[in-house]
């Protein structure tokens, strides 16, 4: 697959459109299936290792989960390429730095990644943009049911679908919707929030999955408990409690507006007036300052600027991807130079 | 790297960049007191917690009467699985069947899936079910005397338990077994 063409697109979950999609970004869903001949990634030699994936590959391959499905296998591609992946969110931090054979199915539009080799055999995902985690579970679904046609999935009646790790045995899934709750945070009420999700078993994890922080005010919210429920039950959980943040979340912006609304205005047009002529400018602070211009987009501070160019610059303006644009392997000091380059001409065009 | 807070000694699991008036902040703390704080990233419960409590005790009291038991589908022993928190083949489950529905339970509180089942096990499961109504179907008629209709009912039964025996086998030659090479070390020693 030429990953070249992933430069010329952002998936189509960051299309941001989808219900919510002020504040929710994607809905996720994560399913984990291993397949019963074989044993588990870290008791394998590197001959079964290439045997199990070599077996799901053609599986994949074979009933055209979804048109056009690519498939990468990471052995051969350059750490430059993986980096990318892993700030698409089609592959984890794990799975770019593993030296076995391993592989990644993407289908057009990112709808749909399946990491083959990762911590169990299968890894598959469904992603869409915005707030609709019902037809993403049964887009992960049926692409569960054609795969298991040709592989006997690991499967025992009372403990479910076993897993690598016993935290992921049982339905094996993981419901994940990712947050924008940047007014949450500037009132000081994201704490009562993360404190409300964690007494309903419920995680919270930064951008990029687990043990990764929060920045640019991103927060996904997802099931812990994966085993004793159905699969409808484990959806329902996360559904109860999405809503109630999304309107904390807006409740904080309107209040914002109403009380303190020349404050929240120059935050937004400083932020926007950084981004759009800073000459240097770190990853972590252009998160921070698309936050808060992403913010205004949906508040109607900043009129002129679509979400669509916005959500593209907080995944362009990555290190691997700008790397990847300017075909050269940077410095990160060169690369602020190039990100800061790189906004405003975006933004310039916008 | 340890957690920051001067009276902790555990170690940072918790790593959060703060940027406050365009300068960096940066905390490593570990998950209790990130806890605290009310900082995102702590679980209700930490899998080396519940590793270090249930399948400790259980894999420390073995290893002081001798060998500890292995997986005999992957070599695997409860010890290090505790240490990894991964285990080594599906067969696992079974082998450390007694230590594990415990672990199972704390972590999802509940040991009985009750979710999607594979089209192949859902097979097995309608068999089974198939084989019950026809030996309960064969009592009434051998009750009856219609000795015609229990022939013909024992051929189908003898017919679903073959069914039923050949995707056993099935399932059965599949399952890994240990490689020699752990074989060799444990003959070594």
């Amino acid at each position: 697959m030429a990953l070249q063409d992933l430069l010329q697109d952002t998936g189509e979950w960051l299309r941001g459109t989808g219900p919510e999609s002020d504040i929710v970004i994607s809905s996720r869903v994560r399913l984990a299936r291993n397949v019963q001949n074989f044993h588990f990634i870290t008791k394998m030699e590197a001959d079964e290792r290439a045997a199990c994936e070599e077996k799901i590959r053609k599986q994949i391959l074979a009933v055209a989960i979804v048109p056009e499905t690519r498939y990468v296998e990471l052995l051969q591609t350059e750490p430059l390429d993986r980096k990318l992946l892993v700030e698409r969110h089609l592959i984890s931090k794990e799975h770019e730095d593993g030296r076995h054979a391993r592989g990644l199915a993407v289908g057009v539009g990112e709808n749909l990644a399946i990491m083959v080799n990762e911590e169990d055999h299968i890894r598959l995902q469904a992603l869409q943009s915005g707030y609709q985690l019902r037809p993403t579970w049964a887009l992960a679904d049926q692409v569960d049911t054609k795969l298991e046609q040709g592989l006997d999935y690991a499967f025992s009646s009372q403990l479910g679908y076993l897993t690598a790790c016993p935290t992921n045995v049982g339905t094996g899934m993981r419901v994940s919707v990712m947050l924008h709750l940047p007014a949450l945070v500037l009132t000081r009420h994201i704490e009562k929030v993360f404190q409300a999700v964690s007494k309903i078993n419920l995680a919270v994890r930064g951008l990029y999955g687990e043990g990764t922080e929060a920045s640019g005010h991103f927060y996904q919210i997802s099931n812990q408990v994966t085993l004793g429920k159905t699969e409808e039950e484990i959806l329902a959980n996360v559904e109860n409690v999405i809503p109630t943040i999304v309107s904390y979340e807006r409740r904080a912006r309107e209040d914002l507006m109403k009380k303190d609304r020349a404050r929240l205005e120059d935050r937004v047009w400083k932020a926007y007036g950084l981004l759009k002529y800073a000459r240097v400018i770190t990853s972590e602070e252009s998160m921070m300052l698309l936050s808060s211009v992403r913010m205004g987009v949906h508040l109607g501070i900043l009129p002129g600027l679509n979400l669509r160019t916005v959500n593209d610059l907080f995944i362009h303006s990555q290190p691997a991807h700008l790397q990847r644009l300017s075909e050269t392997v940077m410095e990160p000091n060169e690369r602020d130079i190039r990100r800061a380059t790189f906004i405003r001409s975006k933004l310039a065009e916008a | 790297m340890k957690c920051q807070n001067p009276n902790c000694k555990r170690e940072a699991t918790v790593h959060l960049t703060e940027i406050k008036s365009g300068v960096r902040h940066e905390m490593h703390l570990c998950e209790t007191c990130a806890g605290e704080k009310g900082l995102p990233g702590k679980p209700h419960f930490t899998i080396s917690e519940i590793l270090a409590g249930v399948a400790g005790q259980q894999a420390g009291q073995k290893s002081k009467k001798g060998k500890e038991p292995e997986c005999p589908g992957c070599g695997i022993t409860l010890g290090q699985f505790q240490s990894s928190g991964r285990f080594g083949c599906p067969q696992c489950y079974v082998s450390f069947r007694d230590d594990i529905l415990p672990l199972v339970e704390k972590i999802h509180d509940a040991s009985q899936h009750v979710g999607k089942v594979p089209q192949r096990v859902s097979l097995e499961v309608s068999l089974q079910k198939e084989l019950r109504l026809l030996q309960l179907e064969l009592k009434r008629t051998v009750k009856r005397e219609d000795y015609e209709k229990a022939a013909a009912l024992r051929d189908k039964i003898r017919k679903v338990e073959d069914q039923i025996k050949a995707s056993e086998t099935q399932a059965a030659e599949k399952a890994p077994r240990a490689r020699k090479t752990s074989e060799k070390k444990g003959g070594a020693s």
